[in-house]
């Protein structure tokens, strides 16, 4: 197919990029104004970048919220392996259909629901709401989708390879580690960086089992800006936009050593 | 499998290292120890130099944490798991926490500053001798208008509002006891009546209103006037105090016909850890200097009698927010009127919602 490179499609891509970052970059700017308020901008400063960083307990929660993040992700993710195998290998197609809708549930049923419920079970359990019962929500809402994220990966997988694997005299645990594990790992990093930013920024699971002083991100913003949104917290979220664009280059930079090094399929 | 194993020692490395970086923190910060205080208060409501003055002064680590509604808070403290210490609910709260037994009470004999409160603001109906709670700031409730938009028009009370000039002007808070209580009072009748017939009189006076009232909404109202999408808006006066430093033009009056007095007292929730460092709190903001600060930031009206004192003129003797006496005569406290006259001024204030222009 030839393709034609009109400029409607350029101009329709840059107005929906101009709609999409427009706002961030306005927050930005933002950031450096002297003024108090979001309008009228009065005067380049640093002084709220100089807020953010001697405000101790921004800090803390910002550590807070990465160390929920990397660990529930990381654990999330282990877990929806474990899953994923599980429901490729029931036999049944019914069964499976089954158990993958009860999983679809938990992603399409709102985060208030499931905030609300894990508060009345973590009353009830007898569980402090604090560090634990985020990690432990976070955890929770995190696995279906690293089993959404890992289970097409199997099912792409071609079923000859573990017969192979088999002929070879291969065991279960080398199936699993040396076949399995290889071929899917793009669905498992896709999933643990799904889980990661589901975790990063969610606020309606947090806001219900947060307590103790614990907090994250996401429920401080939004307890502050109940009297109007500072400005540091504008530079705030200029240097974490700046943390992930950083991220994601090198994630990218990453990507593309390992495509050129190993390609697809069975890695070392 | 490697790359796997590999990538996931990298992250929980990283994980555990700023959990240790967290907790570093936490201790060089004080957050770690035994000697803290949890104090839960509504956002941006204190002066938070005086929570550092505080911890220099008793040794105590103060962990401030902030809520948006009374009821949010509520339930946080009713569900347990959490160690607030102290609290600042409004006084329609305090009844019910006291119903349902989720306060401590309070050793007056640790408060030796209680004694510059006004005794006005003291024993009243939602708390007998401040068994409970202690009070923190008060306000009325009231009417901003834009004296641009209204030229020269002067509102001194309630019955202002049914100035037909005012056609689709006012904007009303969205409360029941609110606005059903302003129509009683423009009947100058109380606004805890429980009178089936002037209940009635005041709704039939409030449809009567309705060609004026552009809209009846929540927290968004401050933003609306503050915009000038509306001349007249009837709101607390702490809303009122924050808007009017956003636009000049905004003025504030409590209406001659009397209108309800509210407060935010501070309390001991049930879940306190540091009953005494409470008390010591309570205290540390009873006293009168530091009543003042607070009151100048806030910018609420303070029940302190000798901070009043300390405040310059401006704000002492501005009758918006410290009205005189012949008028705070008039000013009523909400009186819990139960459960089924409460969902009766709910019924009447959603008939006059839902009634036609």
């Amino acid at each position: 197919m030839k393709k034609k490179n009109g400029l409607g499609p350029k101009l329709y891509l840059a107005i929906v990029f101009v709609i999409l970052y427009a706002p961030i970059f306005y927050l930005m700017v933002y950031s450096f104004s002297s003024g108090e308020k979001m309008y009228n901008f009065e005067g380049f400063t640093l002084k709220h970048y100089k807020e953010v960083l001697q405000d101790t307990r921004l800090l803390i929660i910002v550590l807070n919220t990465l160390v929920i993040a990397l660990l529930s992700a990381a654990l999330s993710t282990i877990l929806g392996i474990c899953g994923a195998l599980a429901i490729y290998y029931v036999r049944n197609l019914r069964t499976q259909n089954a158990l993958l809708t009860l999983n679809n549930v938990l992603i399409v049923s709102s985060d208030v629901v499931i905030g609300a419920s894990f508060l009345i079970l973590f009353t009830i359990v007898g569980v402090k709401l604090g560090f634990i019962s985020v990690l432990l929500s976070h955890i929770a809402f995190s696995v279906p989708i690293v089993v959404l994220m890992v289970l097409p990966k199997l099912n792409e997988m071609s079923p000859t390879l573990i017969d192979a694997a088999r002929d070879l005299g291969a065991s279960r645990w080398d199936i699993l580690s040396k076949v399995i594990l290889p071929f899917i790992t793009p669905g498992i990093f896709a999933g643990f960086f799904m889980a990661l930013t589901y975790s990063l920024d969610d606020f309606a699971v947090t806001f219900f089992v947060t307590g103790n002083g614990f907090s994250t991100l996401s429920v401080e913003i939004y307890s502050r800006a109940r009297q109007g949104i500072s400005l540091s917290i504008n530079a705030l979220s200029t240097l974490i936009f700046f943390a992930t664009m950083i991220m994601v280059i090198g994630y990218y930079f990453i990507a593309k050593r390992n495509q050129r090094g190993a390609g697809m399929g069975v890695g070392k | 499998m490697k790359r796997l194993t590999r990538a996931f020692s990298v992250i929980f490395l990283i994980a555990f290292g700023l959990m240790y970086l967290t907790y570093y923190l936490n201790q060089a910060e004080g957050y770690g120890g035994k000697n803290t205080l949890t104090v839960y208060n509504w956002g941006d409501y204190i002066d938070e130099e005086l929570l550092e003055k505080f911890e220099e002064e008793t040794g105590i680590k103060v962990i401030y944490q902030t809520f948006d509604s009374n009821e949010a808070m509520m339930t946080k403290i009713e569900q347990g798991g959490t160690t607030f210490d102290v609290a600042v609910p409004s006084e329609y709260a305090i009844a019910k926490m006291k119903e349902e037994n989720l306060l401590l009470p309070i050793d007056h004999k640790k408060l030796p500053n209680l004694k510059h409160i006004d005794p006005h603001f003291l024993d009243l109906p939602f708390d007998p001798q401040n068994k409970y709670s202690i009070p923190y700031f008060w306000g009325t409730v009231g009417i901003v208008y834009n004296k641009k938009m209204l030229k020269d028009k002067e509102i001194k009370g309630w019955n202002d509002l049914w100035n037909p000039d005012f056609k689709n002007q006012i904007l009303l808070a969205d409360g029941a006891r609110e606005v059903m209580g302003f129509s009683l009072n423009s009947l100058r009748y109380s606004l805890n009546d429980t009178n089936e017939s002037h209940l009635q009189e005041a709704k039939a006076k409030l449809d009567k209103l309705t060609p004026n009232i552009k809209a009846i909404v929540g927290d968004e109202i401050k933003m609306l006037l503050v915009n000038e999408e509306a001349a007249l808006g009837v709101v607390w006066s702490g809303d009122a105090s924050e808007i009017m430093g956003e636009n000049e033009d905004l003025e504030y009056v409590v209406p001659e016909e009397g209108s309800n007095l509210w407060f935010d007292n501070m309390v001991i929730p049930k879940t306190a850890k540091n009953v005494e460092g409470a008390h010591k709190f309570i205290n540390f903001m009873l006293d009168p200097e530091n009543a003042a600060k607070n009151t100048e930031y806030v910018g609420y009206s303070t029940p302190n009698a000798e901070a009043l004192k300390l405040l310059s003129e401006e704000i002492s003797q501005d009758v918006r927010f410290y009205p005189p006496p012949e008028l705070t005569k008039k000013l009523e406290v909400y009186k819990n009127l139960g459960k089924k006259m409460l969902s009766h001024y709910n019924e009447l204030f959603l008939e006059f919602k839902m009634h036609r222009k």
